[in-house]
Order: structure tokens, then C-alpha cells, then sequence
């Protein structure tokens, strides 16, 4: 997990900016605008694309959350357009001693990182924003099972657990004179089984007790119905899909 | 290692979605079976939040990142139910975090389940006669079988344009990256099913 996001960040009250969208809402714009962008062809689309995403980002009322979590795709995108242009195509556009940069790779590098952060600043502007439980009651509402609802929710409230057990381990070594090296990688064993059995322990009392409450899957809450808005909102992603992939292929 | 959104064909992805709503459903299934199926549900939001927090320490080594991917580990210790961790855990890293990706996650999801399930099925067979070796093959084999599956999506998905020889010598260096982590998995895997074992075995899938 990222320096900085806890569960504490993670599950931060929902703010729904200009997007006030049902969860399932949300998981199926995502989804339309996620494939719709995947499928563009034409490097002239991509401003589009990367104007949709950016104006998603600016609703969500979140923009600086994003940009921070946007830093790995950005490097990802670099390493993309440093490479393809080296490495595809015939025609070469500018040669300086063994190292040519070749049109077709330069189109391929800016349509693959164009795609890549179009769909990821899409995806976190509608779904990072939303709370773990109001992610995991969406997908249930999509009738997703329920294993992988109660899952994702129960994930999440462990994941604090093991980096409590983690940083207590790391101390604790550290304190019996271990260092990081290559070498130490037994004791790096060593030290994810500790935090596995102790986790474990813990996670395991918490589910029995759960059971016993009651608990038969299904943690996430059932959601209202969808209202006329969330229909919309779920409308428009796939009719503006459907116009970016008109516009890619007609234009 | 995961596949990162907008990088192959969009036919792919649906198709990997495809395969991994397959392997979920022959794996749920198998789950029902048990005999008490939520028991291993502790066991496995664990293991995913381990799987989570690791996956998310990646460098880039285009045209993908280079992470730890416990395949190995997660099969040996959860069995069936290393499909839905390890989609769940793919699920969390591209909602949250932008790595791997939403369209890509079915791909993403074959690269690693199968992996993990091969890994188990060598593990069972092995371990009674030959644990440690047990061991090492299901968190080094993991790691292989994780990177052929990979390999032969992207040189599937990839442009025809690439450079062939370039391509070649992309995922040679990109498969040497990953070498250490053979290693380091195969390593892991054999010391905490060791401690496991000793501390406590009822974390052991055979107990």
C-alpha cells in the first residue's frame, strides 16, 4: 500500500463531488468509458479522451487525491513512450548514431499511454472515491457473489491489521541487530509468517465472532433502488463511449 | 506484473473477463463444496491484504512493473480460494490505485489464478515425499508459470509493427528482471510453510 493511504483515507466519508451517482451506478460508467477508451484506435482521439477523463477528475471533487494517485500510471506512461518509438515501425523519424525513433512506435507509445491514463484517471474518479462499503454494497447490488464482496470488505479491515503487525515486526528485528539485504531474505520469510500467524489469529476471532452474530455473507449493506439520475448518469457514460468510438472510427 | 489498461487489443480484455468469471465460477463451486465454506475467509482476506500491500511495490520495467506476485503462496495456503483473493486483490489495486487496470483485470486475473491453482496441485502432490522441494516449486513455479502466461499475452497483443527482434529482446530482459524474484518466492514459500508447520499448522490447508 502507497506511503500515506490507510484504511483511515481509504474509507474516508464519501464526498461525491459533481458525481452524486448510485455505487452500481458508478461501477457500470466506469466500465462503459473504461472499454469505450480501451477500444479507441486513432492517436486524434486522445485529447478527447484525455479532456473526458480530466473533466471526470475535476467532478469528483478530489483532483489533488487523484494526481497523487495518478504518480506510478504517469511513470508507467513514460516508460511506454520511451520505448515504443525505439522499437516499432519502419519509417524513421530521427536517427542519432545507433538509436532511431521510428513514426509508427511514436503513434503506438502516445496511444497506449494516452489510452492507459485516460482509463485509470476514469477509474479512480469514479470508484476510488467512493467508501470500501459503498464499493462492495455496488458490486453486490451487480450481483457480483457475495464471497467477493465480503472479501473485498473484510480485506480492507484486515489491511491495517497486518501493517500494525508488520511495522511491530520490522522493529522488533531491527532491534535484534537485522538488516535489509538480499541476503536476509529468510528472515523477510520469517517475518511474513509472523504476521500471518498473528493477523490470522486476530482475523479469525473477529469472523467467528461475526458468525455467531448471525453473519451469513453478504456483510455489504443492500443499497436503495437506482433513481432516474443514476440511469442517467449510467446513459451518458455509454453514449459518450459510443460517440468517442463513432468519432475514432468515422474521423 | 500486472497487464496496465489501454496497452492490448480490447477484444483481449473482454476475452480475458471471460476466463476469469469461468475460473471464479468453477471455483466457488469447488468453495460450496466444502465442508464448512466460509472457514477459510479470515485466511483469505489475509493473505489478499498481503497480496494488496506487496503488489503495490512496483518499478517500472516497461511495457509492465515488476512485484512481488505470491501466486504460489496464495494457492499452497488458500487453494480454491486463491481465485477470488487474488481477483479481489487485482480489483482493490486498479479502484484504488491505478495499477494493473479495470479493463485488464480478467487478463491479469489468468496471469496469476491458474498460476497459483498449478501451484497448489504441485505442492499437494509433492509435499508428502519431498516438502522443501514442494515448496520451492510451488513459489518459483508460480513465478514461471505467471510469466508465460504474461509473455504470451503481450506478444499476442502487441502490434505486429513492434520490432520482433526488439520484442524478443524487451521480454528477454523483462523475464531476466523477474529471475531474482524465482528465487526470492521459491525461498519464501519454503520458510513460512516451515513455520507455519511448527507454529501453526491449522494455517496449513492440509490440516
Amino acid at each position: 500500500m502507497p506511503d500515506g493511504d490507510t484504511l483511515d483515507t481509504l474509507a474516508r466519508p464519501e464526498r461525491a463531488g459533481l458525481l452524486p451517482y448510485d455505487p452500481r451506478a458508478r461501477l457500470a460508467m466506469a466500465l462503459f468509458l473504461a472499454f469505450g477508451f480501451a477500444a479507441v484506435e486513432q492517436v486524434t482521439t486522445l485529447p478527447l479522451l484525455l479532456v473526458l477523463a480530466l473533466l471526470l477528475a475535476c467532478a469528483s471533487g478530489q483532483l489533488w487525491s487523484l494526481l497523487r494517485r495518478l504518480r506510478a500510471p504517469l511513470v508507467l506512461a513514460g516508460a511506454l513512450l520511451l520505448v515504443f518509438p525505439l522499437v516499432a515501425g519502419p519509417t524513421v523519424l530521427w536517427q542519432a548514431g545507433p538509436l532511431r525513433l521510428h513514426v509508427e512506435g511514436l503513434q503506438f507509445g502516445l496511444l497506449f499511454a494516452g489510452r492507459l491514463l485516460a482509463i485509470v484517471t476514469v477509474t479512480l474518479a469514479l470508484l476510488a472515491t467512493l467508501p470500501p462499503h459503498r464499493l462492495a454494497a455496488g458490486l453486490r447490488g451487480l450481483k457480483v457473489p457475495g464471497v467477493l464482496a465480503d472479501l473485498l470488505l473484510l480485506t480492507l479491515r484486515y489491511l491495517e491489521e497486518l501493517r500494525g503487525e508488520i511495522v511491530r515486526a520490522c522493529l522488533a528485528r531491527r532491534l535484534r541487530g537485522g538488516r535489509s539485504r538480499w541476503r536476509d531474505l529468510p528472515g523477510y520469510g520469517l517475518l511474513l509468517a509472523a504476521a500471518l500467524i498473528r493477523g490470522q489469529r486476530r482475523a479469525a476471532t473477529v469472523w467467528a465472532a461475526m458468525r455467531l452474530r448471525g453473519h451469513s455473507g453478504a456483510l455489504a449493506a443492500p443499497l436503495a433502488p437506482m433513481v432516474a439520475r443514476d440511469w442517467a448518469g449510467v446513459a451518458l457514460a455509454a453514449g459518450l463511449a459510443l460517440l468517442v468510438l463513432l468519432g475514432d472510427r468515422l474521423g | 506484473m500486472h497487464l496496465p489498461d489501454g496497452l492490448l487489443p480490447v477484444g483481449m480484455a473482454i476475452g480475458g473477463y471471460v476466463g476469469s468469471a469461468a475460473l471464479l465460477g468453477f471455483s466457488l463451486a469447488r468453495i460450496a463444496r466444502l465442508p464448512d465454506p466460509g472457514a477459510a475467509m479470515p485466511r483469505a482476506a489475509m493473505l489478499t491484504a498481503i497480496f494488496f500491500a506487496v503488489s503495490s511495490l512496483a518499478v517500472p520495467v516497461p511495457p509492465t512493473t515488476v512485484h512481488p506476485l505470491l501466486a504460489g503462496l496464495m494457492g499452497v495456503l488458500l487453494g480454491w480460494y486463491a481465485v477470488p483473493a487474488i481477483l479481489v486483490g487485482l480489483f482493490l489495486q486498479a479502484v484504488l490505485f491505478g495499477h494493473g487496470g479495470l479493463t485488464t483485470l480478467g487478463l491479469n486475473g489468468l496471469i496469476l489464478a491458474p498460476a497459483a491453482l498449478i501451484a497448489w496441485g504441485a505442492w499437494r502432490a509433492l509435499e508428502p515425499r519431498l516438502p522443501t522441494l514442494a515448496a520451492v516449486i510451488a513459489g518459483s513455479g508460480g513465478v514461471v508459470l505467471s510469466l508465460a502466461v504474461f509473455a504470451a499475452f503481450v506478444l499476442l497483443g502487441l502490434p505486429a509493427e513492434v520490432d520482433a527482434a526488439a520484442e524478443r529482446a524487451a521480454l528477454a530482459l523483462f523475464l531476466l528482471a523477474h529471475l531474482p524474484l524465482v528465487l526470492a518466492e521459491g525461498v519464501l514459500v519454503v520458510v513460512v510453510l516451515r513455520v507455519l508447520a511448527r507454529v501453526e499448522p491449522g494455517l496449513l490447508p492440509r490440516a
